[in-house]
């Protein structure tokens, strides 16, 4: 090889954009337009799970259509410009939080290097206060005087389709993480600003298949997989044969009992992928060990909500499914299993849509009494909650032997840990059942926790190279503690992050694998009548007998 | 005075100069040039620590099968980026002529250039190992989406459920006929 010059190194031998600096931008950010190419967009709906969501009463979803992001001509409904600025008068309107959030961002900057995807992609829209730009831009020319006056010396910007496919690649490259609205001295929710954008956008037709097919599966079936009553019982049942294989102790189980004392919901996911179903077969184990008098439903067979990652009448209708069938079944509360989003909508947005849940009691643990009051409205229980209250009050018998293969290291899940602060509960619980787990460092964990890199539905296969790019920072940190601690474990409480972080970890940390923490728990708990029976799992509820 | 007390001199000159070349390549750089913690900025922390543990390497005549280690941890990041398989490698090759420089910017060590062919030898090295691991992360990244296709489908394909069942019975149906 010849002694390269800085410059023709700089230059493409095919003449493209530079060899090694790929195009650096001489143009102010306006002037670059999104370009998408194979990999770094998810593909859109399909034509037929957008006709049926349309379909549904309460529901808005026009324009269902073949399209791909690669062509030029989106086929947009013809008067797409005027649908997308009464859109965004409306929702200004409706929500005090967008007025709030379009006018006070001052460009501080706190935000800029927060984020996930512009640590992984160094793009400059991935800044947050950019992302949001890209909308506030539009609001300031349309929305604001100085705008209408002044223009694009207001920093304000006409909508054009090259403007919507610029919204469209950057709400798609944004987790609704809200890590970055930790650091906004103004508490603005970048995320909420992403949600709008992804509102705006189906209301002409453009939106992602990875969220409305299990959007409609949920609407249509319970789940996001689409799964029937029967399947899912199967499903749920197969797991009690192997709990009563590996442990030598049977759960009991029932499905939509009415009278039952509390209803449990959990991602679907954890029925019928690994290794959500480890988890799922510990929720059985822990609830077998305490008598809890609790039914699944066949019907309301999803905690999860892709409704938050299109639209508010989706999310309300999704979450509504679950109080609908607590209402049914007559239950007294509800115990939520190991979901991120789920929380997140619970928290933020359940008791303004669809409460507050009057008709069901504030939840008490039937086992040690405890009220859980910070229940108080929504009547739902986290399954890490419960646990650790269960734990602090000596009514579990745990073996942390049990779980002597497992050198842990616990990632907090956006939802959970900045939704609703569900920091120290899972901390506790990982303290009573393993021998060793150690923290990830400060600036990566609880509310500072760096995003999987693939939550709002962006869990999808063909943007694998975009997601092992924004899971980076996560996944440095977990190569740290690899490196230094020989950590092998990586335990989360929420189902997106158990799949994801799989195919992140499978990247760039192999040697370490994920689980839930219930799994860890399930493990650990030593049963009463588990006599003889038990095998030998030197894996826990992995091994194979 | 020789070549080896040179690179002790300007290691950081060199590797500085380097890394920074190295991170032009991303749109919006300045941060990730700024920034030294290794979690608040990932990338930066990561390609300056590759790059300096690369430049003692090649600079000492190290085994080169080392080098796989830190040219690994800056391409398995790049081949997950937007670059094509030349931009994700092209930064390693700029070494040579940033030593170059900075050597000959030195009236009294610019004698040394002729000297620097088993470096740049190295640095070859460096970047025919890249392509290698270029294409090993990029196979790997195709294993991850097939893994993750797989994940879950087997309860579904190998179970009780009724649909699989009739799917069996045609299956069976259709090798009678």
């Amino acid at each position: 090889m010849s002694v390269p010059k800085l410059e023709q190194l700089s230059k493409s031998v095919a003449q493209g954009p530079s060899l090694a600096t790929g195009a650096v931008p001489t143009q102010d950010w306006m002037d670059i337009p999104a370009v998408f190419k194979s990999g770094n967009y998810a593909y859109p709906a399909k034509k037929d799970k957008v006709e049926y969501l349309n379909s549904q009463k309460g529901l808005y979803f026009p324009n269902a259509r073949e399209w791909s992001p690669e062509d030029d001509d989106w086929k947009l409904p013809e008067d797409w410009k005027n649908i997308i600025l009464n859109g965004l008068k409306e929702r200004l309107d409706k929500f005090r939080s967008l007025k709030i959030f379009m006018d006070c961002c001052v460009r501080c900057g706190a935000c800029a290097d927060k984020c996930h995807f512009f640590l992984g992609t160094g793009d400059p829209k991935n800044m947050p206060v950019l992302r949001a730009e890209l909308l506030r831009s539009v609001y300031r020319n349309d929305f604001t005087l100085g705008g209408k006056i002044l223009g694009k010396m207001a920093g304000g910007r006409e909508m054009t389709v090259g403007v919507l496919k610029e919204w469209f690649m950057y709400s798609y490259q944004c987790t609704e993480c809200r890590r970055c609205s930790v650091f906004c001295p103004y508490g603005i929710d970048t995320a909420e600003i992403t949600m709008m954008l992804r509102e705006l956008l189906h209301l002409v037709g453009v939106g992602i298949n990875w969220i409305l097919e299990p959007a409609s599966n949920s609407n249509r079936t319970g789940n996001h997989m689409g799964l029937q009553p029967h399947t899912f019982k199967d499903n749920v049942e197969f797991l009690v044969d192997d709990v009563e294989n590996l442990t030598g102790v049977r759960p009991n189980i029932s499905f939509n009992r009415k009278g039952a004392e509390i209803l449990f919901i959990t991602p679907s996911a954890d029925v019928f992928a690994e290794p959500g179903l480890y988890t799922a077969m510990g929720y059985m184990i822990l609830f077998e060990a305490i008598g809890l008098d609790y039914t699944w439903s066949t019907y309301a067979s999803e905690g999860g909500n892709f409704g938050l990652f299109t639209n508010n009448e989706t999310m309300k209708k999704l979450n509504a499914k679950m109080y609908a069938e607590a209402e049914r079944l007559g239950v007294k509360y509800i115990i939520g299993g190991e979901c991120g989003h789920m929380w997140r909508v619970l928290h933020q947005y359940m008791d303004t849509m669809n409460g507050p849940a009057d008709f069901l009691e504030v939840p008490v643990s039937p086992i040690t009494g405890t009220k859980f009051q910070n229940a108080a409205s929504t009547k739902m229980v986290h399954i890490t909650e419960f646990t650790a209250d269960l734990i602090k009050h000596g009514k579990l018998k745990l073996d942390k032997s049990r779980n002597s293969h497992v050198k842990a290291t616990f990632h907090d899940s956006c939802n959970t840990s900045r939704a609703m602060g569900l920091l120290d509960e899972p901390r506790y619980v990982l303290d009573h059942v393993v021998d060793n787990w150690v923290e990830m460092p400060e600036n990566t964990i609880r509310e500072q926790t760096f995003c999987c890199g693939s939550g709002t539905g962006l869990n999808t296969d063909e943007i694998m190279e975009l997601r092992m790019r924004s899971g980076y920072p996560r996944a440095n940190a977990v190569q740290y503690v690899r490196d230094k601690f020989d950590v092998n474990t990586l335990a989360c409480v929420c189902a997106i992050d158990r799949a994801t972080l799989t195919s992140l970890n499978n990247y760039w940390t192999p040697e370490v694998t994920v689980c839930g923490l219930t799994e860890l728990v399930g493990n650990a708990i030593v049963q009463e009548n588990e006599g003889e029976n038990r095998a030998v799992l030197d894996e826990g509820l992995r091994t194979m007998v | 005075m020789d070549l080896a007390e040179a690179f002790r001199n300007y290691r950081e000159t060199i590797v500085g100069k380097w890394v920074d070349y190295t991170l032009s390549t991303y749109t919006s750089s300045d941060f990730f040039k700024r920034e030294k913690d290794q979690f608040a900025n990932p990338i930066g922390a990561s390609v300056r620590e590759a790059l300096d543990s690369l430049f003692v390497m090649m600079s000492k005549g190290t085994d080169p099968v080392e080098f796989k280690g830190p040219v690994e941890k800056i391409i398995k990041i790049r081949a997950v980026q937007e670059f094509t398989p030349a931009q994700a490698v092209a930064p390693l090759n700029a070494v040579k002529h940033i030593t170059r420089e900075v050597l000959a910017a030195d009236k009294e060590r610019a004698v040394f250039v002729k000297d620097l062919y088993d470096f740049e030898f190295n640095v070859d090295l460096a970047v025919l190992a890249a392509f290698d691991i270029y294409m090993e992360s990029r196979e790997r990244l195709y294993k991850v989406r097939i893994a993750e296709i797989k994940s879950g489908s087997h309860i579904l394909t190998d179970s009780k459920c009724p649909s699989k069942l009739l799917n069996e019975e045609s299956q069976e149906f259709l090798k009678s006929v």
